[in-house]
């Protein structure tokens, strides 16, 4: 072990530019690999992360305004009760510091209880015996760039910033719709007298009997009106709703990429191997073992690959840990911290492995062929048959690209790596474009309806006569829970009769509502709360229950598919106050802005149908750098690969290279010469990249995503031609770049090789 | 081809030695020179700085009324392109590459594609070597490697044909053909040197030259 070492430094400082390149492919690789890991795990653990940090309660009551004795004696009455928390909860109110302002502002008054439910993350938490201290939540902090010690007016009394938390019972503000501030409700009630609550928060003793807390909780909530559950699993499936589609596709992306970087570095580490046949050759025939050949090798690549890896994956996780925080913070969640780094140190670990196994199984399997035989070079692989000559073209691009071609088995290695590559890159692309179109086309989750009027029913004559209206139809719109799951929430949207109209997802069995005790329900519903076509849905809503016959499931993306399509008369049954909107379809070939105006005009200025995320702009955008970033990490790689096929090719005909320039070929010759090599790997990297993403990844995707709705995350042409045109400019790079290494040698020095 | 007072040294300090020292040498149209000398000597050292593929420290080198020793990169290429013909010991010719193939390989390099391919194909003819020009390397003997490879250094008419042992690889009988081949091509009027350690190199050459201590000397005028 001691000799190999000893070996494996002497020749990694006899070659330093050699050992240098191949560290930065292991260290590329070892990004993308640290890049997609931080953003894996960070989403993936973000809201258990934030939620224990938090102690977050096991369920939240929203009740109306009631007396905090009153809601006590109820709550203490529960069983499994491990601690309680009340508070009032004031919305509207209006916030101002550091020049920002919002009427968006949510008062919490802490009125009972120790538990708090949200994280101090800067500063401290309140005190209850100042009256002028508060708790911001991050959201708020950043939008108004509030620090702690600052001032932040509420309405018209002047209050100190002492600490910013995070509360991971809804995402932050302004993704959500309140920003929160945090007050003692001591000083309060010293000041005022007795403050009602509405809001108690309750932690249990064995969160697996929740459902028999909920039900005794409805048991003896008589008095408490507007009563409503949130239960941490609820909470969950909110914020998923607002990330978890996504967040699926990135720890997706993350597998790919991880496979692709593997896929390179065992095709790199076996390049290097092919470089050193002929020492391989000279040293069994010196009477070095097989073993002993093979140990050197591993010792050699792990020792290349471990501060590489270690560097590179350090790297991809500092590039990703900015857009993945964005997105947590976005989410109300916390960065993973320390937490991350066994899994950091885990890639890294996996990388060396990679590497010194993918270095140790080549010179393995040189080592055992005849050293005469290893010692005049080829290719690891035994010698194959001449293969009958394949026309080709003429030149030196041709003739480039014959060489590349003459080794089959690396240029297939170098073809999957650029390929995945590709692949990845693709999706990524794809993704990203679907984001930006989620921000802005309706139609993409099958709403056919383009603009919204609050206005009564009777106003719907007079809309449909407004010129570019194709239709209108009174959609209500309202969120319930499950009542057989109290903790999971079921949103309803019903039309009068035929819903397509207005809005349409595929059907992905069954068949469209036709009656008033009949509802279609989105996959994501569906698979949450075990629907299938003939079940029972029973959504508790404001006043009672609402009982529909399953017909038919849809692939709808909105609300991540925990929706309900039915008619109206239930739904108003058991919740009288509720109101419908109007939903107005623009006729084919009319610009919505223009019947907006016209809506306008008349007195009824409409909202534009957004799509799922309208009002998560923002947050779509981080999550788009997120994915950019992985690309960026993936192109990195891609003229990694590239490089790293030419260098050996090029290694492996220097002679070739030098004959030809003895015999007047010049700068441009081998410059075509790299070029046709570029192209033999990059022309069937493409295709193989574009099918594998078409007919492999993209519909993997789409199945995944399939509890949720049909996701078109097929490439389109701009993708295609990005990474078309990107491909080729770094194969021209690459060729380039081996043309100028080629032309610095003198030619004798290869003719010699030669 | 004229080079005068060449000196190459290799190595460094103590083992710093003249492979060339204060050699001179001159060529005209027409004539085939044989250098000669034990190995180590500086035969391919004294070809390589001739063709500009090495440079030297110190001397003058003119070839086809260029400067060598002057020229750059861009230079040197051309001139190599179109009035120098190498010939190799190994032969090296591009394996992926049919006989035919091989040859024209120089002419694309000037741009000269369709008149190479003609011109090629007549060297092919002149040289008798039609059944090797669709084949690849690998399925030829040494001799047709070695003739394809002369016909490669000709196809771009060069003045100044640089032959390094090309008889090294090849047994009696090639051998003997392949130095008449290059009688004959200096016989066409191009000026032709010929290191070699082949002792029946001296029946074909005008001269020979022996190559000793950096030095060449007349063994026959």
């Amino acid at each position: 072990m001691t000799r190999a070492f000893t070996l494996a430094v002497a020749r990694i400082r006899s070659r330093p530019a050699r050992t240098a390149l191949a560290a930065v492919g292991i260290a590329a690789a070892g990004a993308m690999a640290g890049a997609a890991l931080t953003v894996s795990v960070a989403l993936t653990t973000g809201f258990d992360r934030a939620a224990d940090r938090a102690d977050l309660p096991d369920v939240i009551a929203r009740f109306n305004d009631r007396a905090p004795s009153v809601v006590d004696r109820r709550v203490r009455a529960l069983p499994n009760l491990a601690a309680r928390s009340l508070r009032l909860e004031i919305t509207g109110v209006h916030l101002s510091g550091r020049g920002r302002r919002t009427g968006k502002g949510s008062l919490e008054v802490l009125v009972a209880g120790r538990r708090r439910g949200y994280a101090v993350v800067e500063g401290r938490d309140v005190s209850d015996r100042r009256g002028d201290e508060v708790v911001v939540e991050r959201g708020l902090a950043d939008q108004f760039g509030l620090h702690v010690g600052d001032k932040l007016h509420i309405g018209q009394i002047t209050t100190r910033v002492v600490g910013i938390a995070v509360g991971p019972d809804n995402v932050a503000f302004p993704l959500a719709r309140t920003a929160r501030v945090y007050v003692p409700g001591g000083p309060l009630v010293r000041r005022f007298g007795p403050a009602p609550v509405n809001v108690a928060e309750l932690w249990l003793r064995d969160p697996d009997k929740l459902d028999e807390v909920l039900t005794q909780a409805r048991a003896v909530a008589y008095g408490l009106r507007d009563l409503r559950f949130i239960t941490r699993g609820g909470v969950r499936a909110t914020i998923d709703q607002a990330a978890g589609l996504i967040v699926a596709l990135l720890v997706a992306f993350a597998l790919v990429t991880l496979g692709a970087a593997a896929l390179m570095l065992a095709a790199s580490a076996q390049a290097e191997v092919q470089r050193r046949l002929r020492t391989i050759g000279v040293q069994r025939a010196l009477g070095f073992s097989r073993g002993q050949v093979t140990l050197q090798h591993a010792v050699e690549g792990a020792l290349v690959a471990t501060p590489a890896a270690c560097a590179g994956v350090a790297l991809g996780a500092l590039a990703a840990s900015g857009p993945a925080g964005d997105l947590l913070a976005t989410l109300n969640e916390l960065p993973p911290g320390a937490a991350l780094l066994p899994w950091l140190a885990g890639a890294a670990l996996a990388i060396v492995v990679v590497v010194a196994g993918a270095s140790a199984w080549p010179a393995w399997r040189a080592a055992s062929r005849p050293p005469t035989e290893v010692m005049r070079g080829g290719d690891l692989g035994r010698p194959r048959r001449a293969r009958k000559r394949v026309p080709a073209g003429r030149g030196y691009f041709a003739l480039g690209a014959r060489l590349a071609s003459a080794r089959r088995g690396r240029l297939a290695a170098t073809v999957a790596a650029l390929g995945a590559a590709v692949a990845v890159v693709l999706l990524m692309l794809s993704l990203a474009a679907l984001l930006d179109r989620l921000k802005e086309d309706p139609a993409l989750l099958g709403r056919r309806y383009q603009l919204t009027v609050a206005g009564s029913i009777a106003d719907r004559h007079l809309i449909a006569q407004v010129p570019g209206v194709a239709a209108v139809g009174e959609r209500y719109f309202v969120d319930g829970a499950d009542a057989f799951a109290l903790g999971q929430p079921v949103r309803l949207i019903a039309y009068p009769g035929d819903h397509t109209r207005f809005e349409s997802p595929p059907l992905a069995s069954g068949r469209r509502v036709a009656a008033p005790n009949e509802a279609e329900v989105g996959l994501g519903l569906a698979q949450a709360l075990g629907l299938e076509v003939g079940t029972t849905l029973a959504v508790e809503l404001q006043d009672g229950e609402a009982r529909f016959r399953v017909v038919g499931i849809d692939r709808a993306l909105d609300n991540e598919g925990r929706i309900a399509y039915v008619q109206p008369p239930r739904v108003v049954g058991a919740d009288p106050g509720l109101l419908p909107s109007i939903a107005v379809r623009v006729a084919p070939g009319t610009d919505p802005n223009t019947v907006a105006a016209r809506l306008t005009a008349l007195g009824m200025p409409p909202q534009r149908a957004g799509g799922a995320t309208t009002s998560n702009a923002a947050f779509l955008g981080v999550l788009a750098d997120v994915l950019r970033v992985l690309a960026g990490l993936t192109a990195v790689v891609c003229l990694y690969a590239l490089l790293q096929g030419l260098a050996l090719t090029a290694r492996e005909r220097r002679g070739t290279v030098a004959v030809l320039r003895a015999t007047g070929a010049g700068r441009r010759q081998v410059a075509a010469l790299f070029t046709g090599a570029a192209v033999a790997a990059v022309v069937p990297a493409l295709l193989v990249g574009v099918a594998v993403h078409q007919w492999l990844l993209a519909p993997a995707v789409a199945g995944m995503a399939a509890g949720y709705a049909d996701l078109p995350v097929n490439a389109g042409a701009g993708e295609l031609a990005i990474v078309a045109l990107g491909l080729a400019a770094l194969g021209l790079g690459a060729a380039a770049w081996m043309t100028r290494r080629a032309g610095r040698e003198p030619v004798v020095v290869g003719l010699r090789e030669e | 081809m004229r080079a005068s007072g060449l000196v190459k040294a290799y190595g460094a300090g103590g083992a710093r030695r003249r492979v060339l020292d204060g050699a001179s040498l001159a060529v005209g149209p027409g004539e085939l020179v044989a250098v000669v000398g034990p190995s180590g000597s500086g035969k391919s050292t004294l070809l390589h700085v001739i063709a500009g593929l090495d440079r030297v420290d110190a001397g003058t080198i003119e070839v086809a009324g260029a400067a060598v020793h002057r020229l750059g990169e861009r230079a040197l290429t051309r001139l190599r392109r179109d009035r120098i013909g190498l010939v190799f010991q190994a032969f090296h010719l591009v394996p992926e590459l049919t006989g035919v193939e091989n040859v024209v390989l120089p002419a694309r390099a000037n741009g000269g594609g369709a008149a190479g391919a003609s011109r090629a194909r007549a060297l092919i003819e002149r040289l008798g070597l039609a059944e090797a020009a669709s084949r690849r390397p690998a399925e030829l003997s040494g001799g047709e490697q070695q003739r394809l490879a002369i016909a490669r250094a000709l196809v771009n008419e060069p003045s100044l044909v640089l032959a390094d042992e090309p008889t090294g690889n090849l047994d009696d009988a090639a051998g003997a053909a392949v130095l008449q081949l290059l009688r004959s091509v200096a016989d066409g009027g191009r000026a032709v040197v010929l290191v070699t350690h082949d002792p029946r190199a001296g029946a074909v050459a005008d001269r020979t030259l022996t190559l000793a201590e950096g030095r060449l000397q007349a063994t026959r005028g």
